[in-house]
């Protein structure tokens, strides 16, 4: 069941990135919805979970995209790994915590694909910092915080999570 | 947000680090290997990706059909009466066109020239963009299966889009002309001095390594040299904006205004075959093919 979801979840990804995601550019930078929700899978279903849809995501999102296929994989999968890491480090995770780790883990994803792009004499690194990195960062920590606003304020999930146990 | 991560155990937290690991040390070791064992596996996944792709696409064309039918109709007047004056101009220029076509048929075969061979082309629908930020490209509804191989041309009858660079069964990635990774030959139509065009940062083009000497100036139509890449002589690449001769320098460089609004296409048509072998093995024949 939980391989469908997984499955469910990454095909409504790539769906989203490849068609929608366009429509809410700033400044020609788009969030990354996946990045978001990797950190999301890490932080409440341990490191090998997000571990795992962080290297499916990657790989899925890297067919429909010029980005290296193995940046991407390795950029979504550590990210997923290292959510994975920290939240088993802290019991609850507030606002500021969500959103500041949102923008290390972007900026993280973004310097391992950097890492592995051919940057011409167009291309340098005050550029990439400039225009994609941190304009990146700051909009995946905007969207990281409405989704944890609209899921855990509005749609009260803990104590969803608390009723189901029960 | 309370953590449900206290019960993952020290075996899925290891087989993690592990799993981690071996990714890791794999595409450092065996980078192409890896690269070539997924981009084939991902042929067939891709193509299951491809279906909620075209799904969210044809809702998302839906809807943007029904805004520009019927609700964005403002302008439509003023536009109408301005394509009716341009209309006008382009019949004008059509039969000069055809004129200049019949003398240069009469002298092509006058010359003995053989006649230079329309490429096969596929027709594909944009039903995408890139899912990242660090490329310019668009996402095709066809894919391998339909013959498409990377590094294949992509025009629209206005002129150049850009270049395959990555297939699955379904789906075609394209990197577009203004991508400044994107590299094509071109040609400066008046003067014939060749040069390249690359894309741009701010998501423009431009003609690099043009002669000193050349008498090159603004307004001159660049297209295609077909010496290289998957595109036959003579496809409109853009118009000249601005050139830049600086001293010390051993060639000139000019800002292109591109044909293609590469930002709005929707339909595009992939080359097959830019060139089609004739008896010699080295002439082009007539192969006029548009698969639908």
């Amino acid at each position: 069941m939980k391989i469908l979801v997984y499955g469910c979840i990454i095909a409504a990804l790539v769906a989203v990135h490849t068609t929608v995601l366009s429509y809410v550019s700033v400044w020609d930078v788009t969030p990354d919805v996946g990045l978001v929700a990797v950190c999301f899978i890490g932080l409440l279903a341990g490191e090998l979970e997000g571990l795992v849809v962080g290297l499916l995501l990657g790989w899925a999102m890297s067919l429909f995209s010029a980005t290296d296929l193995a940046a991407s994989m390795v950029a979504k999968g550590t990210v997923g790994f290292l959510a994975g890491l920290a939240g088993r480090q802290m019991a609850q995770v507030t606002p500021l915590v969500l959103v500041s780790g949102l923008v290390v883990a972007s900026i993280l994803s973004n310097v391992i694909t950097l890492w592995s792009l051919k940057p011409n004499d167009q291309q340098d690194l005050w550029w990439a910092f400039r225009t994609i990195v941190m304009p990146q960062a700051c909009f995946d920590a905007v969207v990281g915080g409405l989704c944890y606003w609209l899921i855990w304020s509005r749609l009260n999930f803990d104590r969803l999570a608390e009723g189901q146990e029960f | 947000m309370r953590m449900a991560n206290f019960r993952s155990s020290y075996g899925a937290r290891r087989l993690a680090l592990g799993v981690l690991l071996a990714v890791l040390l794999g595409f450092f070791l065996l980078p192409q290997q890896l690269q070539s064992l997924f981009q084939e596996i991902g042929g067939p996944v891709g193509w299951v990706l491809s279906w909620p792709i075209r799904l969210v696409a044809s809702v998302q064309g839906g809807v943007g059909d029904t805004w520009h039918r019927y609700v964005a109709l403002q302008d439509i007047e003023e536009e109408n009466r301005q394509l009716r004056k341009e209309l006008e101009l382009l019949q004008g220029q059509n039969s000069q066109l055809r004129e200049a076509a019949s003398a240069t048929e009469r002298l092509t075969a006058l010359l003995e020239f053989k006649a230079q061979a329309a490429p096969a082309m596929v027709a594909a629908q944009v039903i995408g963009r890139d899912t990242g930020n660090w490329y310019r490209t668009i996402l095709l509804n066809k894919g391998s299966a339909d013959g498409i191989q990377p590094d294949m041309g992509v025009v629209t009858s206005a002129g150049v889009v850009g270049r395959v660079v990555k297939t699955t069964m379904a789906t075609a990635v394209v990197l577009l002309v203004s991508d400044p990774n994107n590299a094509i030959a071109g040609l400066i139509q008046r003067t014939r001095d060749e040069g390249i065009v690359e894309g741009t940062t701010p998501g423009m083009a431009r003609l690099k390594y043009i002669p000193l000497l050349s008498n090159v100036r603004t307004g001159d139509r660049v297209v295609t040299s077909g010496l290289v890449g998957g595109f036959p002589r003579g496809l409109a690449l853009g118009t000249i904006t601005t050139i830049g001769k600086e001293e010390g320098e051993l060639f000139q460089s000019a800002e292109l205004r591109l044909e293609v609004d590469v930002n709005r296409v929707e339909e595009v048509l992939v080359i097959q075959s830019p060139y089609v072998p004739g008896e010699d093995g080295m002439s082009d024949g007539p192969l006029p093919k548009a698969k639908p």
